[in-house]
């Protein structure tokens, strides 16, 4: 059986999707997370509120998701975190 | 030989600024542990990394506390107080190793504020009740050989399943263990031999390897990859 994924491996997946997915789509970003809707909403909402991704809105009112500074230095410090982790068996 | 001698009677001559340098370093250790283990806290919200973190908290206060307990005004107080830090301190390093056995890192809970720190504040208040009426440290250094015991089975448990991969995990299963002694000799020492300025030096030297280990480890990393 697959390991279950852990909270800091699906922001890393989510935010890894943007970036290679310039403007991705909500939809998209569903798909590609392997969650459930219930789950992708609060950890989209995390992320916006932590100031990792945005969320924006053209004129034809169409949503589209993008990587922000900061969520790219999380993914630069992702790796840090993981061998922290890792390594003290937390 | 001459060396350990010469330590020693320097030591003896200068045992009061030799504490304070003692406590100051494991305080200052702990404060650069909190800092950077803070700072990864607050990019990924990791709960172990969280109570990682609280637990150098907790040793840096109580050890900047333990210097102060001398013939101070309210000294059962500062003990008392000294013994909430140190003991939690232990509880929180344990747990760093457990949490994930007791809750999920989906919400982002108090690490203060929980049922099991609640529970783990109980424990730690009833040993220094227990601790007070007797007028002893024995509970407290019981307590800790009991939590190093069990951080050393985990650890080890650790190191056998990701060792190959994660070279500490078999140096951290090394200091819970020389933790563990450490506490071992403080329960003989305190209990039945009385406390020699010899051995004191020898717990102190060994507290400061583990700390300095873990100083180690946590700068090397928390530094940036190129």
């Amino acid at each position: 059986m697959a390991k279950k994924r852990e909270r800091l491996d699906i922001i890393k997946d989510i935010l890894y999707s943007i970036r290679n997915n310039r403007n991705i789509k909500p939809t998209r970003l569903l798909y590609s997370s392997n969650l459930s809707p219930q789950m992708f909403k609060d950890y989209i909402n995390e992320l916006i509120a932590k100031g990792f991704i945005s969320l924006e809105i053209d004129k034809d009112e169409k949503k589209t998701f993008s990587l922000t500074q900061k969520g790219n230095n999380f993914l630069e410090e992702y790796r840090v975190i993981e061998r922290f982790v890792e390594n003290f068996g937390l | 030989m001459p060396l350990y001698d010469y330590s020693y009677n320097l030591i003896a001559e200068n045992l009061e600024l030799f504490r304070f340098f003692y406590s100051m370093l494991i305080a200052f250790i702990c404060l650069v542990v909190v800092v950077k283990t803070d700072r990864l806290f607050k990019i990924s919200a990791h709960q172990g990394i969280r109570y990682f973190r609280n637990a150098f908290f907790f040793y840096g206060v109580a050890f900047v506390l333990r210097y102060c307990l001398t013939d101070i005004p309210y000294f059962f107080l500062v003990r008392a107080v000294f013994q909430f830090f140190m003991i939690m301190a232990g509880f929180f390093l344990l747990y760093s190793l457990l949490w994930k056995k007791f809750e999920t890192n989906e919400k982002n809970k108090s690490s203060f504020f929980n049922p099991v720190i609640f529970l783990f504040y109980l424990i730690t208040i009833i040993i220094i009740l227990l601790d007070y009426l007797w007028n002893v440290y024995t509970f407290m250094f019981l307590s800790q050989i009991l939590l190093f015991g069990l951080a050393s089975i985990i650890s080890c448990i650790n190191y056998k399943k990701n060792g190959e991969k994660h070279k500490f995990l078999g140096l951290y299963f090394v200091i819970m263990i020389l933790s563990f002694f450490a506490w071992f000799l403080n329960f003989v020492f305190g209990n039945y031999l009385g406390w020699q300025l010899k051995w004191l030096a020898n717990i102190y030297a060994l507290n400061t390897i583990v700390f300095l280990v873990f100083l180690y480890e946590v700068i090397k990393l928390t530094r940036k990859q190129d």
